[in-house]
């Protein structure tokens, strides 16, 4: 956006009031937001998104064994796991809500603080490694890979060569290219009159379409929507913990005091502070499986997350501009929850998105003396 | 004249082979009570810093997923060691050494089997965190800590922290570990002065320890170690070659302690010492173990191979050989000072009797009941936060 459209646009609104909100629709209209469109297709190999798909589902890949991605990103609750803060490693929980892996394929940051921006290699690193995730040292999952057979039949036969924790790393990414919304209405044209309705309110009057635009709905950026702190993130120990480690981990000053979640300031860096608090747009896709809602599963329902916007947000020094009451009618807001629910596409379960065989087993290397290790 | 010097030497060779173990023995220190523990300058002992310690030492929140503390693998009943040949790992894991017992460990230079570690301080903190031991890391267990309000009281007392620091934890463990020391065995008694402490057959154990066995050219001074590194014969571990989760530890431990590509391909028994040294001559060496307590840590030695302090006097009798046949992977290291030693049945019974004399009473210890977590703020000063 140029300067001299910010300046226009903040000139119209000055002069039109807020009154006028049947014009705010032809301001937001006009401005240029990414295309608000279906997703582009992803190629993948399909050898190695099986293997992807077979460790995803695997309990070794974390350091007791527990735990897989599965755990947290359940087929069956839309890659998440329906919880308002997600579990994390036994021995502490974790501290921020579960985002969906559908489509994690199509973004370009990740986290509901946006510290990994570079790829899925890098995620899925983070994610094994990270202590109160899945506390996973790769050298040992590298050397439980090369003692299931299975395995090395399957690296062998996708061309990989032997297990390594590198090419781990790059085979669950390859399985999460498969995940991507299978026939969502928006994409098949197949909406409700009241979610076209939605929509419309969604581009206009409801202004969503200022962050929440682009073929994902986001536009991959931080702001600060005011969402009230889950305490329970700092009432329960086990909670607090792994969040005094990350934000201890981050660098975040005087960590032990901190009573509010930081956000993307860890990764801002904003020197006046202002970043804190702020969280990046979620992509608003597939939705109807991955409630609660917010980065620490304050909402719980989409229609709880319209009348919060609805409000104007919640309450925040550093609280984005761009939210203010909107006065959507009852129906209004119904129909954004329309429109909302018409991103959600077909549930991706069954053998095609998982592993369903119980066949995760350790076989001792026959003659382990003459083979190499 | 190089015929006649190498006659000679046969010769003299022969006639002294039943005498080398005198000669050694005069180069060694003779076995000697054991003093009092020594203290690190940089980590003075105190009873706040112990009780503290002790508190840490069974708390299982100084670990990955909460399940293993120190006392997982070092149990008072097992004689503050593990009674299985590999120790226990991590849950999903399996380690791939012997538990050492702590007692007396606080007179070690060294810790570990091959010596990775120089302090207590040190080892606690390479325990807890070793992925196939505790799998611990520095930030959470320091977390988990803070929010423990009765860590916070302690370890403000003893280390005057606002926070309780992770680093202070191994030094609390280890004075802690400075407790757990046994100076009034058998032995003890008998070289202070009471011969009464010995029975005759262990009497003549010691005889057959100094002289004849030679034990005492490694196993010498007041802790029955030189504390130096030989390759004595033990055979790799025969779960090496059975069991899934063994195999995949030991890759691991090739790979993590930095093995070549070459030596991570091949590697079919633990290499030991050479980890540290990285020298081809030190491959398959251990620091010699104390004797002491070792009446309850069986089995015995790096990879617990030897089931019974019997079984260990056999082993050495037949020069480092075990009862079916089996001996050390790298044969080219193993020292010239273990050889056949042709005890009588007499004497090895005595021998083994001798061995008694390192251990006194069983030293047992109850877990203490420990401080639980609590919320570091109320709800009302969370809800007064203005943003």
């Amino acid at each position: 956006m140029s300067k001299q459209r910010v300046n226009l646009r903040r000139f119209m609104l000055t002069a039109l009031g807020l009154t006028m909100s049947w014009q705010m629709s032809a301001v937001y209209a006009d401005t240029s937001y990414p295309e608000i469109s279906t997703l582009p297709d992803i190629s993948y190999n399909k050898a190695k998104a099986e293997l992807g798909k077979r460790l995803f589902f695997d309990t070794r890949l974390s350091g007791d064994a527990v735990l897989s991605c599965a755990s947290c990103h359940d087929p069956k609750k839309g890659f998440s796991d329906g919880l308002a803060l997600s579990n994390g490693y036994p021995g502490n929980k974790h501290f921020r809500n579960t985002p969906t892996v559908i489509n994690a394929a199509h973004k370009k940051v990740w986290m509901h603080d946006g510290r990994l921006g570079t790829n899925l290699n890098d995620v899925t690193r983070g994610m094994l490694t990270e202590d109160y995730l899945m506390n996973m040292d790769m050298r040992i999952m590298q050397e439980r890979i090369k003692q299931d057979p299975i395995y090395i039949k399957m690296f062998k036969e996708a061309g990989m060569g032997e297990p390594s924790n590198g090419k781990v790393r790059n085979l669950i990414p390859e399985y999460l290219k498969t995940l991507t919304s299978k026939n969502a209405p928006f994409d098949t044209g197949k909406m409700s009159d009241s979610a076209k309705k939605g929509f419309e309110l969604f581009k206009g009057k409801a202004g969503c379409v200022q962050c929440h635009n682009g073929s994902l709905l986001s536009d991959g950026k931080a702001h600060n929507t005011g969402v009230p702190e889950n305490l329970d993130v700092f009432l329960d120990p086990l909670r607090h913990q792994a969040f005094i480690a990350y934000s201890m981990f981050m660098g975040v000053e005087n960590y032990m005091n901190l009573k509010r979640d930081a956000g993307a300031h860890i990764q801002l860096h904003k020197a006046d502070g202002s970043g804190m608090g702020s969280f990046m747009t979620p992509s608003l896709r597939e939705l109807k499986y991955t409630a609660p809602y917010m980065h620490n599963g304050m909402l719980a329902t989409l229609a709880d997350v319209v009348t919060f916007y609805n409000q104007g947000g919640g309450e925040d020094s550093n609280k984005s501009k761009a939210l203010k009451p909107l006065n959507l009618s009852e129906q209004e807001q119904k129909d954004l929850v329309a429109f909302l629910e018409s991103l959600s596409g077909d549930p991706l379960v069954g053998e095609s998105y998982e592993w369903t065989k119980d066949d995760y087993k350790y076989e001792v290397i026959a003659d382990w003396k003459n083979v190499p290790n | 004249m190089h015929t006649l010097k190498k006659l000679t030497l046969v010769v003299s060779g022969v006639l002294l082979s039943s005498m080398t173990c005198m000669t050694y023995a005069a180069d060694v220190p003779p076995l000697a009570p054991l003093g009092e523990v020594p203290i690190p300058a940089d980590n003075p002992q105190s009873d706040a810093k112990v009780e503290l310690g002790k508190f840490l030492f069974f708390d299982n929140r100084l670990g990955g997923d909460g399940s293993v503390s120190c006392v997982s693998c070092h149990l008072p009943s097992m004689g503050w060691g593990f009674a299985t040949p590999i120790s226990l790992g991590y849950l999903g894991t399996t380690h791939w050494r012997n538990s050492q017992t702590i007692i007396n460990s606080a007179y070690y230079g060294k810790l570990f089997w091959a010596g990775s570690s120089s302090s207590l301080e040190g080892q606690a903190k390479s325990a807890a965190k070793g992925g196939v031991a505790g799998n611990g890391e520095d930030d959470l267990m320091e977390a988990r800590l803070a929010l423990i309000p009765e860590y916070r009281k302690r370890f403000k007392e003893v280390f005057g922290d606002e926070w309780p620091l992770i680093r202070n934890a191994w030094r609390a463990i280890a004075a802690f570990e400075r407790t757990l020391v046994q100076r009034d065995t058998p032995l003890d008694k008998f070289l202070a002065g009471d011969k009464a402490a010995l029975t005759e057959a262990q009497q003549r154990g010691m005889a057959v320890f100094n002289g004849k066995a030679n034990c005492i050219q490694c196993h010498n001074g007041e802790l029955a170690t030189d504390q130096k590194y030989y390759n004595v014969g033990v055979p790799p571990s025969p779960l090496w070659e059975s069991t899934a989760i063994n195999q995949i530890t030991f890759r691991f431990e090739n790979y993590a302690k930095g093995a070549t590509e070459e030596l991570y391909r091949t590697a079919k028994a633990d290499v030991g010492f050479y980890f540290r040294t990285k020298n081809s001559w030190d491959k398959g060496k251990f620091r010699t173990p104390s004797l002491r307590y070792t009446k309850y840590t069986a089995p015995y030695m790096h990879n617990g191979t030897l089931a019974t302090l019997t079984d260990v006097v056999d082993f050495y009798n037949r020069g480092g050989v075990t009862a079916d046949g089996q001996t050390t992977a790298f044969p080219k290291t193993k020292t010239k000072l273990i050889k056949p030693l042709d005890l009588s049945d007499a004497e090895k019974a005595d021998l083994v009797a001798f061995l008694d004399a390192f251990s006194g009473e069983k030293i047992m210890m109850d877990a203490p009941t420990l401080p639980e977590y609590a919320p570091l703020f109320t709800k009302t000063e969370l809800q007064e936060l203005k943003k």
